[in-house]
């Protein structure tokens, strides 16, 4: 397992967003969360990226605890030190891209990699160019990021995590930021990362995408996972009635 | 006196008040920063010191600040500080000049939306890198403005020097046209003053566009 996300509690004031959820990702598992906002969808993920602390359950990386819950039910975290070793296993993709607007694009991907894991320029360099490459836009290695449109800059930040060569990667409504026509080519990407078996849970709205792409969907509603499974049976053949419901409205 | 003579006796004025403009800025630039992040502080007690500090710098006349600053040790604390006038001076400058730098900073730290914060975290950068790499140069970008507004104001605000009777251009442009019966040492520090200013104007911009290459 690659994580490992057990009876994760977490609330805003007074407010229970996520109700005992459990999550576990295996070695080249694609998992789509979808649900209505506010449903928990983006909460989970920032647990798991540890942008938001949980206040109860456990999270493992590689088998590696992170957080666990102490005698009276309470989250305690590793040390601030040992937490940032957590962090080179995961990516995480934003909505808002979140792209450095100083940096070139080149730098974007290569500071990190150069500055937190200690990379050769060269190195950083050579893999740089090599997922831009990959991402159709390596012409744009010079270029700013305001100078790119949404759906590059979404490749490039695809790109950005990737350069820290993660065990697995977090979309948080990657394309939900982008006009409808940009969205293919980044939904593309992401198939195509897809195929070559990297490890990836996505929050998404973009029900076709989900269907196609994942092994398995999670649909989230009120803080809580109300169904999962293969796509094809949650989407065509859902079990719970708040499923059917959400899956209606899409159907407009 | 002739004209030459005032001119070289202002010159050495300007060169004083250039003096203070410059170490006020070393002074309250690296100190504003230091106030901008102490306001920032996880301890209440900190913020609110800070808060009341800043307060007290914006609320109340530079010129009265720099009276208390010189006259202070003595008539509170009965202290006698030898050559205490030009130390008192350039305490006074960078306090008042630091508030308002770290104000300019604090606008622009909070400007920097936090989905910077959070990739630079996600992407494993320690708390210092994060600010020092990722942070600081974007404030320093949004702040340009507000910051070269500021110096030029402190170009002209170096005149307040002359209250502690420290000889500065504006010192001397006063003694002189009241012993000279002339309006010429005026027009000559409006010069000077102008002058000085023209060359911060310029260089400011020279910062800001080599800034330009991004948005």
């Amino acid at each position: 397992m690659i994580l490992e996300m057990n009876n994760i509690r977490k609330h805003f004031g007074g407010l229970e967003v996520l109700k005992d959820i459990s999550l576990g990702v295996d070695s080249g598992e694609v998992i789509s969360i979808i649900g209505p906002s506010g449903s928990g969808k983006s909460t989970l993920l920032r647990c798991a990226t540890f942008l938001e602390t949980i206040d109860g359950g456990e999270i493992k990386y590689m088998g590696k605890t992170a957080a666990h819950s102490d005698e009276n039910g309470n989250a305690v975290y590793v040390s601030p030190q040992e937490l940032r070793a957590f962090r080179s296993y995961y990516g995480l993709v934003f909505q808002q891209f979140n792209l450095f607007p100083h940096y070139s694009i080149l730098k974007n991907l290569t500071d990190a990699p150069i500055h937190v894991l200690g990379k050769s320029k060269d190195e950083a360099e050579a893999t740089a160019m090599e997922l831009l490459n990959k991402m159709g836009i390596a012409d744009k290695a010079t270029s700013y990021p305001y100078q790119l449109s949404g759906g590059q800059q979404q490749r490039v930040a695809i790109a950005r995590a990737l350069a820290m060569k993660p065990e697995i990667l977090f979309f948080d409504e990657p394309t939900s930021a982008l006009d409808p026509e940009l969205t293919g080519e980044v939904l593309k990407v992401i198939r195509q990362l897809a195929e070559e078996r990297m490890t990836m849970v996505v929050v998404t709205h973009e029900m076709p995408f989900a269907k196609a792409v994942s092994n398995r969907v999670l649909f989230m509603a009120g803080g809580v996972i109300v169904e999962q499974g293969d796509p094809k049976d949650v989407f065509d053949n859902p079990q719970e009635e708040r499923t059917k419901q959400f899956l209606r409205t899409f159907e407009r | 006196m002739t004209f030459s003579t005032m001119l070289s006796t202002m010159s050495a004025g300007m060169v004083k008040t250039l003096g203070i403009f410059v170490l006020t800025l070393i002074g309250s630039l690296p100190l504003g920063m230091v106030v901008a992040l102490l306001r920032k502080s996880r301890f209440k007690v900190v913020r609110g010191i800070i808060s009341i500090y800043i307060s007290i710098m914006r609320g109340t006349p530079l010129m009265l600040q720099l009276l208390a600053w010189y006259f202070g040790p003595f008539y509170l604390f009965g202290l006698n500080i030898g050559n205490w006038r030009f130390p008192a001076l350039i305490i006074g400058f960078v306090a008042n000049y630091a508030a308002y730098f770290a104000e300019i900073y604090r606008g622009g730290i909070e400007s920097i939306p936090v989905g910077q914060y959070e990739a630079a975290e996600v992407l494993g950068y320690t708390k210092t890198q994060t600010f020092m790499k990722i942070i600081l140069p974007q404030v320093v970008k949004i702040i340009m403005p507000s910051v070269t507004n500021e110096v030029i104001t402190l170009v002209k605000d170096t005149s307040l020097a002359f209250t502690l009777a420290y000889q500065e251009v504006f010192s001397l442009s006063k003694q002189i046209s009241a012993s000279q019966s002339s309006f010429m040492p005026f027009l000559i520090a409006g010069v000077f003053y102008f002058v000085a200013n023209y060359v911060v104007e310029f260089l400011m911009n020279r910062v800001e566009k080599s800034m330009d290459y991004y948005k």
